[in-house]
């Protein structure tokens, strides 16, 4: 095995008779932002569904440092150390910005039901650290002022900055974004951009799902390239950007030759 | 064991079976297509023998008009359910759904014990005490009448999902939704037509029924949980599966009754339920509208 | 934390008032309706945690009153437990039937759970009329006698009065209470509303949602199978008219006129409709008639009763703070 944190092998799913992800295969290592890119349908979100718990994958097999995940409930993932956000930026939008990190780190401190029951002042004290954590991670994202406000109030970037927050509240091993800054403005892109560096700079690791090819570009360590299921590319940005086969993915054959021409071989 | 009242049990069970698949396949039809528990499915049962009732006595309708006047009756009374009601509530809101029909089931069945009372009616028709004998069995030629009306119904449901454009575009909002509007049909005319059609299936039922059993305000209140179990066994959805299912309860609530506690009799739908949820829960013929 | 002082405070005033009620109005008629608030606040309390918090629509509630209901009379009359006994074993075997129809049915769905716990109902009383032997059929069994339960400290109260259920039931009502509060404000409460608003997203967070779906449903049939048995003793009778879907009704339309979810909306409501429906003398019938045209009118017009209303406005005023900081 690479000794890397997160372990994809062999990731198979058909649906309706077609491959939506075919073989794929890729590491995610300690400390890094791992992009993953491709066209419309190349299996991106299958595949992070898939890794979440949230597909049932036909076969493959992926472990988070060295123990397997596969076949688990999406529960038993997010414990296990992997936590996600979603495409379609969920929260729970009767409940305060505050509640909703509170119950995004209520299943990462351990506590029993008891416990949670009786109140002990273990769990107490627990539940002042998650606050505190909380309104730090607010203060990160920028929306330290709302923490009292239900989340249906907010602006979607806003939500999109509070589910990247949320993420992190259980101390994962590895987040994943689902397409952080979909329809979002340049402004919101630049300040999302910024907070997973700085979150990154506090040692937690990131896999980046997004269409916004110069986000990923600009903001990850290595990226991953799926088209219609299958893995085409593997590697540091800057080779990516000019992989011949990358650029036929995304702009078809002629365009791709075109490109190849202007950039010079 | 006496083989001709063994016959006999079977004839008996296939006629309420028939009259089991009529109200399921409408509870079937109108959850595949709207993803709504008509709660209330069973009250419509009742005032179709009630008008049916009311269209004999009072009318001196033979069994025959009855019968058309009501199914006819029925299914208008589908459409004003569907635009009044139905019409309006959204397919994620399922609590809702069921609670608005259940608030329609308690309006319509309190009102009608409260303006019929609880005594039971009999419908004295021209035929009701006429009997065929075949095979050493006497068979009310009523019971033979419902069987009948039972499977034209059954026949028309089939030509209608399968032969015409409706139905086709009724199968298409059953198995996806969205994938129907993408196509271009018009989820609203096809709902309401379901719900026509289903509410239509069981004034029919209740009509052709009428004169067989005593008509009282609570008689359907004890088929809806039935049904309910049905549409479960033969999988939400699935009008086929339910008319099935259907057939085969009635029949062995039958023959189970012929020999055991009545008490059995009512625990089969409900232990056939829970057997079918564990071992197989998207039904035995599984989900969506199919034939 | 001052409101929540406050409305311990409040909570504490309401129960002294009342216990201390039947010193003032010692009527049967009053002690009556005393009986019949707390044994309604406990079903709607219960299905208020199970469909208002978890989002769980259950028509198992009188299912498991009375299941609890016969075995606490049986088990008295047959067998001859001490009463605390035997109503607590009804309650353990209402929470056992909570625990099979919900393991059974909510890993397949909402509809499914929906579908299975009204068959439950439904064949509950049918096996009640039907199963004479075990539980004398349609008759029921009359002359339950009279409860006479030990008190820490060897005495003995023989609930021979009106006044004295009044009390019991009253008791048992705040006990009942003060649990499903205790879950509903802990975590616990807070992972089963974060699962009824957004389960996947729940679920992504490594919340379990069976496990506190299947938490709410036992509970709750737990706490409404020992309100059945006590029921029953004070009618001295239990028989199929236990599992008559009025009971199903009324609590569904109490919890739904308080707002899912809300605590003191649905206890509000019950008291509302316990005692006003009485004053108004509505033949019963009509009642029930006018209570499906408030539930179709609810759910066309206002799904969140009061709860759910007092809840909008409170996220209006938030709207506005949040539009003025921005501009």
């Amino acid at each position: 095995m690479s000794g890397a944190l997160l372990e994809v092998r062999g990731l198979t799913k058909h649906y309706l008779g077609l491959a939506a992800l075919d073989d794929v295969s890729y590491d995610v290592r300690q400390g890094e932002i791992l992009g993953l890119i491709g066209p419309n349908g190349s299996g991106k979100s299958t595949s992070i569904d898939c890794i979440s718990g949230f597909q049932r994958a036909d076969f493959g097999a992926w472990s988070l440092d060295g123990q397997s995940l596969a076949g688990l409930a999406p529960y038993r993932i997010a414990r296990a150390g992997l936590t996600r956000t979603f495409q379609t930026v969920r929260a729970y939008d009767q409940l305060s910005l505050l509640e909703n990190l509170q119950v995004a780190a209520q299943q990462g401190d351990g506590a029993g039901w008891w416990q949670a029951l009786m109140r002990s002042p273990g769990l107490r004290r627990r539940e002042r650290e998650a606050e505190e954590r909380g309104r730090a991670l607010l203060a990160t994202v920028g929306l330290a002022d709302h923490a009292g406000a239900p989340a249906a109030v907010l602006s979607y970037g806003q939500r999109k900055l509070l589910a990247i927050a949320a993420s992190m509240m259980a101390r994962p091993r590895v987040v994943v974004f689902d397409e952080p800054v979909a329809g979002v403005n340049p402004t919101m892109v630049r300040h999302i951009e910024a907070v997973i560096r700085r979150l990154n700079g506090d040692g937690v690791t990131f896999v980046v799902v997004e269409h916004n090819v110069d986000f990923i570009l600009n903001l990850c360590h290595r990226v991953v390239v799926l088209e219609s299921g299958r893995k085409i590319a593997d590697g540091a940005p800057a080779l990516i950007r000019s992989d011949p086969r990358v650029l036929a993915a995304y702009l078809g054959k002629s365009g791709a030759e075109a490109a190849a021409q202007s950039e010079g071989g | 064991m006496d083989p001709t009242f063994v016959l006999q049990l079977v004839v008996n069970g296939i006629v309420i079976g028939v009259i089991y698949a009529l109200i399921a396949m409408g509870l079937s039809l109108i959850f595949g297509v709207l993803e709504i528990v008509n709660f209330a499915h069973g009250e419509f049962y009742m005032l179709g023998a009630m008008a049916a009732y009311f269209a004999t006595t009072d009318l001196g309708l033979g069994y025959w008009s009855t019968v058309a006047l009501v199914t006819v009756g029925a299914t208008c009374v589908g459409v004003v359910v569907f635009e009044a009601l139905l019409g309006s509530v959204r397919r994620e809101s399922f609590e809702r759904s069921i609670l608005l029909t259940l608030g329609l089931s308690m309006v319509l069945q309190n009102g009608a014990v409260f303006l019929f009372t609880t005594t039971p009616k009999m419908v004295q028709g021209s035929y009701t005490y006429t009997n065929i004998g075949f095979a050493g069995m006497q068979v009310s030629v009523l019971r033979l009448f419902a069987l009948g009306l039972g499977l034209a119904a059954f026949a028309a449901l089939y030509a209608i999902l399968y032969r015409t454009q409706v139905g086709r575009a009724m199968r298409g909002v059953s198995q996806s939704r969205d994938a129907a509007v993408m196509v271009g049909i018009d989820p609203r005319a096809v709902s309401r037509l379901a719900v026509a059609i289903g509410i239509g299936m069981s004034g029919l039922a209740g009509a052709a029924l009428a004169p067989v059993y005593a008509v009282h305000p609570l008689m359907g209140f004890s088929f809806v949980f039935k049904a309910f179990a049905i549409i479960i066994i033969g999988g939400l959805g699935n009008v086929s599966g339910a008319a099935i299912a259907a057939l085969a309860l009635g029949v062995l609530e039958s023959l189970i009754g012929g020999f055991l506690p009545q008490v059995f009799v009512d625990g089969l739908a409900f232990g056939a339920m829970i057997l079918v949820l564990l071992v197989r829960p998207q039904g035995l013929f599984g989900r969506g509208v199919r034939v | 934390m001052r409101s929540s002082a406050r409305t311990t405070l409040a909570a504490i005033a309401l129960v002294a008032v009342l216990f201390a009620a039947p010193q003032f109005y010692r009527s049967e008629y009053v002690l009556a309706l005393g009986v019949s608030f707390a044994t309604f606040a406990v079903l709607s309390g219960a299905l208020n945690l199970v469909y208002g918090y978890t989002g769980l629509l259950s028509f198992a509630q009188v299912g498991f009153f009375g299941l609890g209901a016969y075995a606490a009379a049986l088990l008295v009359t047959e067998r001859d437990w001490s009463t605390w006994a035997a109503v607590a074993a009804g309650g353990v075997l209402a929470a056992a039937a909570g625990l099979a129809i919900g393991y059974s049915s909510l890993r397949l769905s909402r509809h499914a759970f929906a579908i299975v716990t009204l068959s439950f109902a439904l064949l509950c009383m049918i096996v009640a009329r039907d199963w004479v032997t075990l539980t004398r059929g349609a008759m029921g069994i009359p002359g339950l006698p009279v409860p006479v339960l030990g008190l820490p400290g060897g005495a003995s109260w023989r609930l021979a009065k009106p006044l004295d259920f009044y009390y019991l039931l009253i008791g048992y009502a705040v006990l009942a209470h003060a649990v499903i509060y205790l879950v509903v404000s802990s975590r616990i409460g807070r992972a089963m509303r974060a699962i009824k608003l957004n389960e996947e997203l729940a679920q992504s967070q490594g919340l379990d949602p069976l496990a506190h779906k299947l938490l709410a449903v036992t509970l709750s049939a737990f706490l409404t199978g020992v309100a059945g048995g006590w029921f029953v003793f004070y009618l001295t009778i239990v028989d199929p008219s236990v599992f008559d879907f009025y009971y199903t009704e009324t609590m569904l339309i109490m919890v739904i006129l308080g707002g899912p979810g809300s605590f003191w909306g649905v206890l509000a409501s019950c008291a509302v409709l316990t005692v006003v429906p009485d004053l108004l003398r509505f033949t019963t019938d009509l009642r029930m008639v006018l209570y499906g045209f408030v539930l179709i009118i609810a759910m066309l017009v206002l799904p969140g009763g009061l709860g759910g209303w007092l809840e909008r406005r409170r996220l209006a005023r938030w709207r506005k703070a949040a539009t003025r900081s921005r501009t």
